[in-house]
């Protein structure tokens, strides 16, 4: 199980992406230059993290990180 | 603090980056990148560095416009993912990428349309990516064998047009990729008699797309091949399905290494001298330990890995790569087992210079340029022991480290690993490079011998040829303009499309500068670029191989040219010179020749010399030209 403190150093390190704490909960289109590639890097990053694979069909529809920690979370 | 010393070097990175110096600090990345050795490290890294705008690290100066490599990327497949391996590995030898990434699926357009990316950007490469997908995107469900067989024909004609339409109209350089065939596509046809029908289409395919980089001039084609031979995948099934990442990151940082070779070589920034330690590097023992017949060189396991490297590294020395040795032993037993060791692949007759001393590496490798008259810069430098590398990074940064261990059988690809000494193309010059550079061997004897400079420019018998360019010199002559660093005026890089464009202009002048003396043949060494003006004549650039400085043959070469001018009604030459890092030595080139500085840009200066005398041809050496029907200058000066 990955915590949260977890997710955000990887999207922090992963993607070099300057992530607040706020940026968890609102829309991806509001998180500093969020694009659909870091996605790929994300799923990656976390699945070499916790060894185990995700559903990716399905991440790709959240609409904010916290979507996708929760999905994470539970996987 | 202890903490501090102890982070990885991409931690570094982060900090620096975290900070806001990776502008300012640009020239100490590739130094933070050496040590990385993980391809996600690098990727890594890559996303860090590119979150800083290559124009804000151009202002801190980090780096130059020289450094600067303008990249547009299309292609097939999603390839936002390449941006950060591709900074990461240009970082690496220190230059700095500014990507343009086209839209998803672009290639044709892009290549198409003149008001694309592709050609506004100016860019100096065109990465064209291509994946298996340009084929099977086409195939109903049904499909054959020959059916991919008449689709990737089709591809591949429409590719030729593409390529065509590009070197028309662009000046960049267009890189192509071959295909990986996967095993999704051929198990999709059951019968093994139609599998083998499809696995000599798609080999087919491959060829024509690299049968293109033998007839365009400006076109490269990256062999996918031997880097997934390497056990890279081709892609994450995933990432592919969902992303349309046909090619995966795996494979996408492999491409980005190879292409970040060619960057380099378009850049003129190919290495040209290998170092070579000798104990535990060249031969497995210490010679000074374990003497002449303990050292292993063949017949024992170890011995046979040694001779593996000793063969790539003779391999790469036909090829025009000058060899040296730099090694803590004494002289005199180096040379004996370099003579008389009969399992040694390479003899004392395949080093243009061998250093067995005691002194510090960095003096001998200061030494060893010094006297083949060549950039730390061109040097890499290959030592087993860190603590000699180390010292070398820290005296010399300049010099490239190729870091061996003690596995010896993986010396062969840690030498190969980074295409140091890759050339788009090579001349018959290479290959007699090695020869050339004992020949000066022999020269630097006579200069020794001499008296003075004087008697020893008198005794070489130095000859001078100028001439038009033809077609077997248009590679050579576009070589010279990609390495030639010291001596060239302008520092314009031409491929040998650009060449050949230009000597069939007949505004224009190319001429090739051959030299010889009693020791040898040195082949062309020089090369001038002129056009002709309403009524004068412009020297757009002079370019003279650093092997052959000092000796009188530019201002042999251009008094020729000038004789030439004046011989066909010209009354005025203005000529150019632009700095860099490398060519502060031929600043006052055009004044020693009588030229009047009359502009000085930022340190670009411009010249003019009216024709009303000439300068004269140095005494000690002999000019031939074809120029013209009248003979070479009469007038004579002392040398």
């Amino acid at each position: 199980m990955i915590t949260e403190t977890d997710f955000i150093r990887i999207v922090r390190d992963e993607l070099a992406l300057p992530l607040a704490k706020q940026d968890l909960e609102g829309d991806l289109d509001g998180v500093v230059s969020w694009d659909s590639l870091h996605m790929l890097r994300l799923v990656a990053a976390v699945e070499r993290e916790t060894g185990k694979r995700m559903l990716i069909g399905s991440l790709l529809t959240e609409r904010s990180l916290r979507g996708i920690y929760s999905k994470v979370a539970a996987a | 603090m202890t903490a501090v010393l102890e982070e990885t070097p991409l931690a570094r990175l982060r900090a620096l980056h975290n900070e806001g110096r990776i502008a300012a600090e640009y020239r100490t990345v590739p130094a933070l990148l050496a040590e990385m050795t993980d391809p996600i490290d690098l990727t890594r890294a890559g996303q860090v560095l590119s979150r800083t705008d290559v124009c804000d690290i151009l202002a801190a100066g980090g780096a130059t416009d020289a450094d600067t490599v303008t990249v547009a990327i299309t292609g097939h497949a999603t390839l936002g993912t390449l941006v950060a391996p591709l900074t990461a590995q240009f970082a690496r030898h220190g230059l700095l990428l500014r990507p343009h990434v086209s839209d998803f699926d672009a290639y044709i357009r892009d290549l198409q349309d003149p008001g694309s990316e592709v050609y506004a950007s100016g860019a100096d490469l065109v990465l064209c990516v291509l994946d298996a997908q340009i084929v099977f995107d086409e195939l109903a469900p049904g499909w054959t064998a020959q059916d991919v067989a008449a689709v990737a024909n089709a591809k591949l004609a429409l590719l030729e047009r593409l390529v065509t339409g590009y070197t028309e109209r662009a000046a960049g350089r267009l890189v192509l990729n071959t295909v990986p065939l996967q095993r999704i596509h051929t198990a999709q046809l059951v019968d093994l008699r139609s599998r083998a029908v499809l696995g000599m289409a798609w080999r087919q395919f491959n060829i024509g797309l690299l049968a293109l980089a033998e007839r365009h001039a400006r076109v490269s084609v990256v062999d996918l091949d031997p880097v997934l031979a390497e056990g890279v995948p081709v892609h994450e099934p995933r990432m592919a399905v969902y992303a349309k990442a046909h090619l995966g990151d795996d494979l996408l940082s492999g491409y980005a290494r190879e292409v970040a070779h060619l960057a380099r070589t378009v850049r003129g920034r190919g290495k040209k001298v290998l170092v070579l330690d000798l104990d535990n590097t060249v031969w497995g023992g210490v010679l000074g330990d374990d003497g002449p017949d303990g050292i292993e060189v063949a017949t024992t396991f170890r011995g046979e890995a040694f001779g593996r490297f000793q063969r790539t590294v003779k391999q790469l020395a036909s090829q025009g790569v000058v060899l040296a040795i730099s090694s803590k032993n004494d002289q005199e037993p180096v040379l004996a087992a370099l003579r008389e060791h009969p399992d040694m692949v390479l003899r004392e007759s395949d080093f243009a210079r061998v250093n067995a001393n005691w002194n510090a590496k960095d003096v001998n490798l200061r030494d060893i340029a010094g006297v083949l008259n060549l950039g730390l810069d061109s040097m890499v430098f290959v030592d087993d022991s860190p603590f000699e590398r180390g010292l070398v990074a820290q005296a010399l940064p300049e010099v490239t480290l190729v870091a061996v261990d003690e596995e010896p059988a993986l010396h062969v690809e840690r030498l190969l690993a980074d295409g140091w000494f890759d050339a788009l193309e090579l001349t018959d010059e290479d290959r007699a490079r090695g020869s050339q550079y004992r020949a000066e061997g022999a020269r630097q004897e006579l200069l020794d011998g001499s008296g003075s400079l004087a008697d020893y420019l008198d005794q070489l018998g130095v000859q001078v040829t100028v001439s038009r360019v033809g077609a077997a010199e248009v590679a050579r002559v576009a070589q010279l303009t990609l390495r030639t660093n010291q001596f060239n005026l302008t520092t314009e890089r031409l491929d040998q499309a650009d060449v050949q464009q230009r000597v069939d202009d007949p505004a224009h002048l190319v001429l090739a500068i051959r030299s010889g003396d009693r020791f040898g043949d040195n082949g062309v060494v020089g090369a001038v670029f002129a056009h002709r003006g309403a009524d004068a004549l412009h020297i757009d650039n002079v370019l003279l191989s650093c092997r052959v400085f000092a000796r009188g043959i530019e201002q042999a070469a251009l008094a020729e040219v000038l004789r030439f001018a004046r011989d066909t009604g010209i009354a005025t030459v203005h000529a150019t010179y632009r700095p860099t890092k490398k060519n502060t030595k031929v600043r006052d080139f055009y004044p020693s020749l009588g030229f009047e500085t009359v502009g000085d840009d930022a340190g670009s200066l411009s010249f003019r010399r009216e024709l009303t005398d000439l300068p004269g041809v140095p005494g000690h050496l002999t000019l031939q030209s074809d120029l013209g029907t009248e003979a070479a200058t009469p007038e004579r000066i002392p040398a």
